[in-house]
């Protein structure tokens, strides 16, 4: 197996936590057996060998070498499930090791809920190939024909005399298989799975509730210091002085060290290093570039479109998503017309545990403990921030604290990269809670304008929805399919005076899902302007913005689904009615019914029957979906109060098609918390920030949703579609919560939301204006 | 002064330090101990991830200083609560329930619901979402977690 021979500290091994010696290699499980060498190329071994991806060790057990990064949503267990289905193992003697750059291939970035629907399609063929391989070993071994031989439970049997069989063990114990995966072998048909389709429980959980279980956060290397950075105090400063008495005479104070703007403390002790950064007194220049809170929206539409950045969008030039027909005749002929603007707000990431890494930075090569989603990319960011070959550094992966997106994970590894350096050890960096709140990428607010008219028989006769926005992706490497990545991208590059910009990513996935649903829109504009890439040190709008669960498709379906919902209250349609009556897709329309069922709709025009007394009911609809995406419809029940403005949900139905299932436990559990978190984000979120700099920097004020605020009833319906690919999970569900509040708000109280989030003050000036209006 | 320290922990005696009086109990129980259950969320008392249990209460072990401990407080961590060989009631529940997604945040609400129910035995639902309103989950393990201390209740 992966190990840095010799460099784990004695001390935590007699003291029985000896889990963590092995356990960054195999985060869920020991090793049982001595492990098969491969040989590893810029981006890994080879793509196309089985030995890359699976080994087989004498007791018969599997290992799936994979360059997938579990974030916590249990994706390992679904890719051990399709390697278990494909080899005929039982799922009990699978395990799972990497992502490491020394052992595992390059999978790219595991975001965007793909890595089942995406990154399984290696591990099914590989697998798939390894099986036939056995079968084949097992003819000779036998001396049975191959088509006379059965696979079951890691074994190879004869067909009617299961006597005569061999393990796989026997066969290729600790054995490389040295043959290439050839795609010719297919693998199983759907309808044949006996692994894949089943609730298996998680690897991780075990270890996870009983303490063993070893994050980044949890390494540990002889030798190791502590570190902590100290950030200016606004995006834009920069270092005049730095009083190095100020920390002096402070314990176990090692170094402190100055690149550029990044500045950090090396401390023997981790207590010493959060105090000597506390501690330590730098003059920072002033700088105070950000709009008022107040002006942010205005800023937004006021920023000047950035056109290159619509280079490689063929499919929607300048940002345009959808033109037919014609918005202003459309709208010239239609009886009812409404205009609407829509903002949101940026949001934190709010990992529970703040980023951390770990480096060693030597002569002759450095090694990097990280929480990355792309650890090659990361890797080759590092490395060419170091000036070294990328082959110099090896970067292991290890699960950390949730991130839904790109928290402060990849920065602080240039961090640890640049403490280590200075102090020729290894060092451990772990960012403070307000450090992570204020120099992660923020999902990007977003200003939306929107017009439409229906007709006399309630049909739509004009759609335009148009939006303005940052890049919803900055991460440091490429797009697939290729390889490596550029540290410009991070933060905290930046601050060490790296100069060279980093990737240019587009508005690409900023965009998805603005379109509407509904095919039966005769005249429509959509577009998305793009305003470039930003940074707390550089851009247009100095607040750093980056993907975040969904990137901007559920800030696209807020508006989409609100503003539908706008358009049948003034047809005086039934939500539901006035959706189908616009024409979604058959698979589209399967779900809303399969919601609708569910939720025991009743059609109504929306805030008809209006409940009186302090606690308002009402219902919402809203639905997300793609011809080859998964399809979501979200029913939310709500009560709101009127006299203290609080939106409780007293009922969630979320009908969820995803093409084929893996695991039906984990797409649920993925389902209950994207709804809950975007519950949270559309309740209460939003980041606050004064002129120099972020202001929510702690919990108390940037609220999250607590245990009473979560939904009573949370009904999910699942259609399984073996028929279609594995589609995304994660994401989808999460995306038709906001519009789905605040389509049952309006129907509760009969106002309109539509600036997130709907806090208590919101829904409270809401009802205000409206009793202003009827007087 | 910095100085060394024996600690009861997990009904083990370990000698800690030489550290800092004001040194919050976390760092010393993962670095000098070498625990894993305690994390660092917030080090502000907000989160409660790093929530252990001192003479079989909920304490915040980011707030307390190693000044504040004596050498008859008994100090349960996650680990010390429960292990594959003889789990806790709330571990077997998390596992059943599957109540852990990235399962940074577990640690803390397995500590607090611990410490409550070994006083609520046999709590509503709506109690178990007070007891635990100030542990905070951001992949939104909530209902989940709801569940497992449910199931656990009458147990533990
Ligand atoms: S880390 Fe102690 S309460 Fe958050
Ligand atoms: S499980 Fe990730 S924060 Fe709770």
């Amino acid at each position: 197996m992966n190990m840095i021979d010799g460099k784990f500290a004695r001390r935590d091994v007699l003291k029985g936590t000896g889990a963590l010696v092995i356990g960054f290699a195999l985060a869920h499980c020991s090793p049982r057996e001595q492990q098969t060498q491969v040989t590893v190329g810029q981006y890994g071994p080879p793509e196309d060998e089985i030995d890359s991806w699976i080994s087989i060790s004498q007791d018969g057990t599997a290992t799936l070498y994979s360059g997938c990064c579990e974030l916590g949503t249990g994706s390992s267990t679904g890719l051990l499930q399709v390697m278990a289905e494909e080899l005929d193992i039982p799922f009990e003697k699978t395990q799972a090791t990497g992502p490491d750059t020394n052992r595992t291939v390059d999978q790219f970035v595991s975001s965007g809920s793909r890595t089942i629907a995406l990154h399984a399609r290696p591990i099914r063929q590989a697998a798939a190939e390894a099986r036939a391989a056995l079968v084949e070993m097992a003819s000779k071994r036998l001396n049975v024909p191959a088509d006379r031989l059965v696979t079951d439970g890691g074994i190879v049997s004869v067909m009617g005399a299961p006597e005569k069989n061999i393990s796989y063990g026997a066969l290729v114990g600790n054995e490389r298989f040295n043959l290439k995966v050839t795609g010719k072998v297919k693998p199983k048909d759907p309808s044949q799975y006996r692994i894949v389709g089943q609730p298996v429980k998680r690897i991780d959980t075990p270890g996870k509730v009983f303490g063993t279980f070893t994050y980044v956060h949890d390494v540990k290397i002889e030798g190791m210091l502590h570190g902590r950075v100290v950030r200016p105090p606004s995006h834009g400063a920069s270092v005049i002085a730095i009083d190095e008495s100020s920390v002096a005479n402070m314990p176990g104070v090692v170094k402190v060290v100055r690149e550029h703007d990044l500045v950090g403390v090396v401390c023997e002790r981790e207590e010493q290093a959060v105090r000597a950064a506390e501690a330590l007194k730098v003059t920072w220049s002033d700088w105070a570039g950000l709009p008022e809170m107040k002006d942010l929206y205005t800023t937004i539409r006021n920023t000047p479109e950035f056109p290159s950045g619509y280079a490689d969008e063929k499919s929607r030039p300048m940002g345009v998503i959808a033109r037919e027909g014609d918005v202003p005749a459309g709208l010239a002929r239609a009886a009812k017309v409404v205009k609407t603007n829509y903002t949101t707000p940026y949001h934190h990431h709010g990992s529970i545990g703040p980023s951390c890494a770990l480096a060693d930075v030597r002569a002759d090569g450095v090694t990097i403990w990280s929480g990355t989603q792309t650890p090659y990319g990361l890797r080759e960011a590092s490395a060419k921030f170091l000036g070294l070959p990328s082959q110099k550094v090896r970067l292991i992966r290890l699960e950390a604290s949730g991130c839904y997106g790109q928290n402060g994970a990849d920065d602080v590894v240039i961090d640890a990269l640049v403490l280590s350096r200075a102090v020729g050890r290894p060092v451990r960096v772990q960012w403070m809670r307000g450090q992570e709140n204020g120099w992660e990428a923020y999902k990007s607010a977003r200003w939306f304008e929107c017009q439409g008219g229906v007709d006399a028989d309630g049909k739509i006769v004009a759609y335009e929805t148009q939006t303005w926005g940052f890049s919803g992706y900055s991460r440091p490497e490429y797009h697939e399919p290729m390889h490596g990545g550029e540290p410009g991208s991070l933060v905290t590059a930046q601050l060490a005076g790296w100069e060279k910009p980093g990737l240019e990513e587009g508005f690409g996935g900023a965009s998805n899902n603005f379109e509407p649903v509904y095919a039966d829109i005769p005249n429509r504009f959509v577009k998305f302007t793009y305003l470039g890439p930003t940074s707390h040190r550089m851009g247009p709008l100095r607040m750093r913005v980056g993907s975040m669960r969904g990137v901007g498709s559920p800030d696209n379906i807020f508006v989409a689904e609100s503003f539908i919902d706008e358009l049948a209250v003034v047809a005086g349609a039934d939500a539901l009615e006035f959706r189908l009556r616009h024409k979604p897709t058959e698979r589209m329309s399967a779900v809303f019914k399969a919601a609708a069922s569910r939720a025991n709709w009743q059609a109504r025009p929306a805030f008809a029957k209006p409940t009186s007394g302090d606690i308002a009911k009402g219902r919402g609809i809203a639905a997300l979906g793609g011809p080859r995406d998964t399809n979501v419809v979200g029913i939310f029940e709500v009560d709101v109060n009127r006299k203290t403005g609080a939106v409780h949900v007293t009922r969630a139905v979320v009908a969820q098609e995803c093409g084929l299932i893996v695991n039906p436990a984990l797409v649920t559990d993925q389902i209950e918390g994207g709804v809950i978190q975007n519950l949270s984000r559309g309740l209460f979120e939003e980041v606050m920030f004064d002129k120099s700099r972020v202001t929510t920097l702690d919990w108390s004020s940037y609220r999250i949703i607590r245990f009473p605020e979560i939904p009573d009833v949370l009904d999910v319906v699942l259609i399984n579609r073996p028929d279609l690919p594995a589609m995304r999970v994660g994401e989808p569900a999460s995306e038709v919560v906001w519009p789905a509040l605040a389509n049952a708000i309006y129907d509760a109280v009969g106002v309109r939301l539509r600036n997130m989030p709907f806090t208590p003050a919101r829904v409270l000036e809401a009802l205000a204006a409206q009793r202003q209006a009827s007087l | 002064m910095a100085e060394t320290k024996t600690l009861r922990v997990n009904g083990a005696s370990i000698i800690v330090g030489p550290a800092e009086p004001d040194t919050p109990l976390l760092y010393v129980l993962r670095n000098d101990a070498g625990l894993q259950g305690p994390h660092f969320g917030c080090g502000l008392g907000q989160c409660g991830a790093c929530t252990v249990h001192i003479n079989g209460e909920a304490v915040r072990s980011c707030q307390r200083p190693l000044s504040a401990i004596g050498p008859s407080d008994d100090i349960v961590t996650l680990e010390g609560l429960g292990t594959a060989d003889k789990p806790h009631a709330l571990q077997t529940a998390f596992i059943e329930e599957q109540a852990v997604q990235c399962g940074y945040c577990t640690n803390g609400m397995i500590m607090q619901a611990a410490a409550f129910l070994s006083k609520n035995k046999s709590p509503s639902e709506a109690e178990i979402k007070t007891a635990l309103a100030n542990n905070l989950c951001r992949c939104a393990a909530h209902l989940r977690i709801v569940r497992a201390v449910s199931r656990a209740s009458g147990q533990a």
